[in-house]
């Protein structure tokens, strides 16, 4: 094993490290209270994509169209539900950047486990380290350090 | 690559050589199959309270992508109950072997032109136009899993050994695929020993245990890909030559001859259906998701054709543009078939990676139904264990897009090195960027779906 | 050996399944099963069930699709929540011979009132205490549901509000305030005989109009306009709209198709709870008859069998909310 393995692998390790973990300036704006009208029907909301920034007041309020349904939003960890004539509100500080799944949280039929919909709140770093580290990956695939 | 073999393990042999236990953990699992099946039909139409959706669907499929495959390779296999009852059939034996070794058995070979894995990727397919509702709708997975297993019993009866496995079985096919890549190998100790031995034993069978129910003489095994782990050749072999081993590296690659197309072919429909079930099961675009499950109607036609022109056209045909652009920049005197074939293997450990990303989402999220289903199988208002009035929660929903991240961006290293691997071997090293370059853009398009 | 596993694998095959089989006939014993499933796809299963008088039934209620809920109409029983796969098992028992109607009461689709079922009590009717049930109060008035009541004419400078009424400093007699004048008159009616009466001669036509309001609120409470709102919310809002617009998510799929809905209704968009056009016209008994009778050629469910009078009327009292100002403190 040549010495040189190690430095290449250190340097591709130190370079997954700095693209996964580097704190990355995010503009903040004041923080605003957003409102969204979320309608649920078997098997959908709509909006099924909402936008906020970091650190915003969101109140989803939450309709039915159709039969019972419910919202929950991965990463908060937050519920609620709706009967059709019964509006209800979630609010709460987007606090954790990312993108997030809400999900349908009553059964509503077949479809019900894929009843999704996303929360993006501020750039979602995730992905755009994800597609880093991918290219990392891809080159270091190429690197013939296995030699 | 380094091996280590554990037969050497205290008790090792002793436990795969005796019958008993791999019979009592499929016949436990035929128990199980059985109960999913009535399970389907006696029990709530209710997808997230009926076992059979929830064992099957949930559990099952986490153990076999998320553990067995990736860990075991064709792990499953060993102890899979549903050729069980037609090698029960066809051996006139359930503990087997010694009794009756010498009464008539099926002798029909399978078919030569279709000894090959296009009918499993054609089961797959048929499957995956189905999915939602197969993945969702009891009745609808209990006439499967009755049409899987009545299918098993009828071509053992019809044909030697376990056609329906190596043939047949649409999830056969790329556990097959998949354990090229797995820790885990079957292999001679020393062939030299094979290569002397007139009686072949391992192939044809002796007291101890039935010849290779895969069809495959274990002297020469060198992939994993047909092996399917049930140990007869342990029983059968009379030099005790025969070695499980754990192994760093995957099956080394066919690089320079190429894999079949039937393989590669494989790979695309594992990798197409991983972008498109992603898109349908864990998008937010409802369109989508009413198409693929309004089975009849028109949209769901163009959903299914859609499908299947992804599967079995389109990325392939990308595929090959990429290959003929590895071609031009790098050449090789390999024909442009061998080219397209030897570098869709490096699909493999991408959409193997792709379905492990995929399943972590849906386990993930929907684990906490087997919590109520083990205590009430059937939605009929039982508690066996207290937990019916479990309520549903996604587990680790923070972490999950973050092991997606690293799963997907894993299987893209392992691809780009197999690739590199493979264009280093034909000294052509700058075959690899474009293919590279294509599985990149592959990864990236999965992240979106996944964490976009 | 080879025999061992024989009979093992024999009695594991049949074993599982016989197992299974003969559980479930254990399972169901005793119970009468009702399988709830949204309207279009057959409603209630049975939705005709016959007990004795005094005799302990046990239901299971079994949603086989989305969540239903299970209550008797006009009682005090709490509604069950029926979740989809699991079971919910009741008993009842009935010391009244007679015929209840069972309903669901979670929103399972625009048919979902549709989802009725009759629960017939025999015995003896001689133990029956005697109940009359008393006719409507618009069937005593002799007022015709069907005939049209809204005022196209009516020009309001503001909607009335009660507070201000209330600033009016006029206490409206007593015969305005009693019961059986706000139950058979519209506020039409009530402007009219205000109008006419002396001490109304400073006020203009808008301040007459706020002594309306003002007898209207003095008609019932607050605690009875919370009762009329939870039962408005779970039963109107879904067709009516949380606000009484009519624009309640069924009433859109009713304009959608203006003919006939999906189960072969006459479809007509709700009228707007919040026009004194259309409300001023109506007295209190006209409202509460179309409540409790339903029909009208439109998706109006009857809701007769299922509220209990003092329900009805809360009710009725409830829908004034959006007409008045101020109605509700």
């Amino acid at each position: 094993m040549r010495p040189s393995k190690y430095i290449f692998i250190s340097g591709f390790l130190l370079a997954g490290l700095l693209v996964a973990f580097t704190p990355l300036p995010v503009p903040r704006n004041e923080p605003m209270h957003h409102i969204f009208h979320v309608d649920s029907r078997s098997f959908a909301f709509t909006p099924a994509e909402i936008k906020v920034d970091r650190g915003d007041l969101v109140t989803i309020e939450l309709t039915s169209s159709d039969v019972v349904h419910g919202l929950y939003l991965d990463g908060y960890e937050l519920e609620i539900s709706t009967d059709p004539g019964q509006t209800n509100q979630l609010t709460f500080t987007a606090d954790r950047a990312g993108s997030f799944r809400f999900r349908c949280s009553v059964t509503c039929g077949d479809l019900h486990p894929f009843m999704i919909g996303k929360l993006q709140v501020g750039p979602n770093l995730l992905l755009w380290r994800g597609a880093g580290l991918a290219i990392l990956a891809a080159l270091a695939g190429v690197w013939k350090f296995h030699q | 690559m380094t091996r280590k073999p554990l037969n050497s393990l205290p008790g090792f042999n002793f436990w795969i050589k005796s019958r008993w236990p791999q019979l009592i953990i499929r016949a436990v699992l035929l128990g199980g199959f059985i109960i999913a099946i009535l399970a389907g039909f006696l029990g709530t139409p209710v997808g997230n309270r009926n076992i059979s959706i929830v064992a099957v669907w949930i559990a099952w499929w986490a153990a076999l992508i998320l553990v067995a495959v990736p860990i075991f390779g064709r792990g499953w296999c060993a102890i899979c109950p549903i050729p069980m009852p037609g090698e029960w059939l066809q051996n006139k034996a359930v503990l087997g072997p010694s009794v009756n070794r010498n009464s008539s058995k099926v002798s029909r070979r399978f078919p030569k032109r279709i000894r090959n894995i296009w009918l499993q990727n054609a089961a797959f397919s048929l499957l995956a136009v189905f999915s939602v509702v197969i993945l969702t709708r009891p009745i609808v997975t209990a006439w499967v899993l009755l049409a899987l297993i009545l299918v098993a019993i009828g071509v053992s009866l019809f044909y030697e050994r376990r056609v329906f496995c190596r043939y047949l079985c649409p999830v056969g096919g790329f556990i097959g695929i998949y354990s090229q890549q797995a820790p885990l190998e079957l292999r001679v100790a020393d062939p030299s020993i094979c290569a002397t031995h007139k009686e072949k034993s391992c192939y044809r069978g002796n007291e101890e245990g039935y010849g290779c129910p895969w069809d495959v003489y274990p002297g020469s095994l060198t992939a994993n890909t047909n092996c399917g782990l049930c140990m007869e050749c342990l029983r059968t072999c009379e030099y005790d030559n025969i070695l499980i081993n754990l192994r760093s590296s995957g099956d080394k690659l066919p690089a320079v001859r190429g894999g079949s197309l039937d393989s590669s072919y494989k790979a695309f429909i594992m990798l197409g259906s991983a972008i498109v079930y992603s898109a349908v099961m864990l998008g937010p675009w409802s369109g989508l998701k009413d198409a693929a499950y309004q089975i009849g109607s028109l949209t769901w036609w163009g959903y299914a054709v859609g499908l299947l022109v992804v599967i079995w056209a389109a990325l392939p045909g990308l595929f090959y543009l990429v290959t003929r652009a590895a071609h031009k920049l790098s050449p090789s005197f390999h024909n442009p078939r061998q080219i397209f074939n030897t570098h869709a293997s490096v699909l493999v450990p991408l959409s193997l990676t792709a379905w492990i990303a995929f399943s972590l989402s849906f386990v993930f999220a929907n684990g906490s139904y087997l919590v109520p289903v083990l205590s009430d199988p059937f939605g009929w208002g039982w508690n066996l264990f207290g937990t019916s009035n479990a309520i549903w929660t996604p587990y680790l929903s923070q972490y999950v897009p973050v092991l997606q991240t690293i799963v997907l961006t894993g299987g893209l290293f392992w691809a780009a090195r197999k690739s590199q691997q493979i264009a280093e071997a034909r000294n052509a090293p700058r075959q690899s960027w474009p293919i590279i370059i294509f599985c990149t853009f592959i990864t990236v398009s999965l992240l979106w779906l996944f964490v976009g | 050996m080879e025999n061992i596993a024989r009979i093992a694998a024999i009695v594991l095959v049949f074993g599982a399944s016989i197992v299974i089989v003969a559980a479930r006939w254990v399972n169901a014993g005793g119970k009468v099963e009702i399988h709830a499933t949204m309207p279009e796809k057959g409603g209630w299963l049975p939705d005709n069930i016959t007990t004795q008088v005094n005799e302990p039934l046990n239901l299971r209620l079994i949603s086989d699709d989305v969540v239903h809920g299970f209550a008797i109409g006009q009682s005090d029983l709490e509604p069950v929540d029926i979740h989809p796969g699991k079971p919910k098992d009741i008993t009842l028992t009935f010391d009244q011979p007679g015929s209840y109607t069972f309903y669901c009461t979670r929103w399972c689709g625009a048919n979902h009132w549709r989802m009725r079922g009759t629960i017939t009590v025999e015995g003896d009717t001689s133990t029956t205490v005697s109940d009359e049930a008393t006719s409507p109060l618009y069937l005593d008035l002799s007022i015709d549901l069907d005939a049209p009541h809204d005022l196209p004419e009516l020009n309001l400078e503001r909607v009335p509000s009660t507070e201000l009424g209330q600033k009016l400093g006029i206490d409206p007699p007593a015969r305005y305030l009693s019961r059986e004048y706000y139950l058979s008159h519209t506020p039409n009616q009530a402007w009219g005989d205000l109008r006419s009466e002396s001490f109304s001669e400073n006020l203009n036509d808008s301040q007459v109009w706020e002594l309306v309001a003002l007898v209207w609120s003095a008609a019932t409470t607050n605690q009875l306009l919370n009762v009329g709102q939870e039962l408005y919310n779970q039963n109107c809002a879904a067709c009516h709209g949380a606000q009484g617009r009519g624009d309640g998510v069924f009433a859109l799929d009713a304009s959608d198709s203006p003919e006939l809905d999906s189960m072969g209704n006459d479809a007509v968009q709700p009228p707007d709870f919040n026009d004194p056009r259309q409300m001023y016209g109506a007295s209190p008994a006209l409202l509460q008859g179309k409540i409790i009778r339903g029909g009208m050629g439109t998706g109006m469910p009857s809701w007769g069998q299922i509220l209990s009078e003092d329900q009805s009327w809360a009710l009725t009292n409830f829908l004034w909310t959006f007409s008045i100002q101020d109605h509700k403190e």
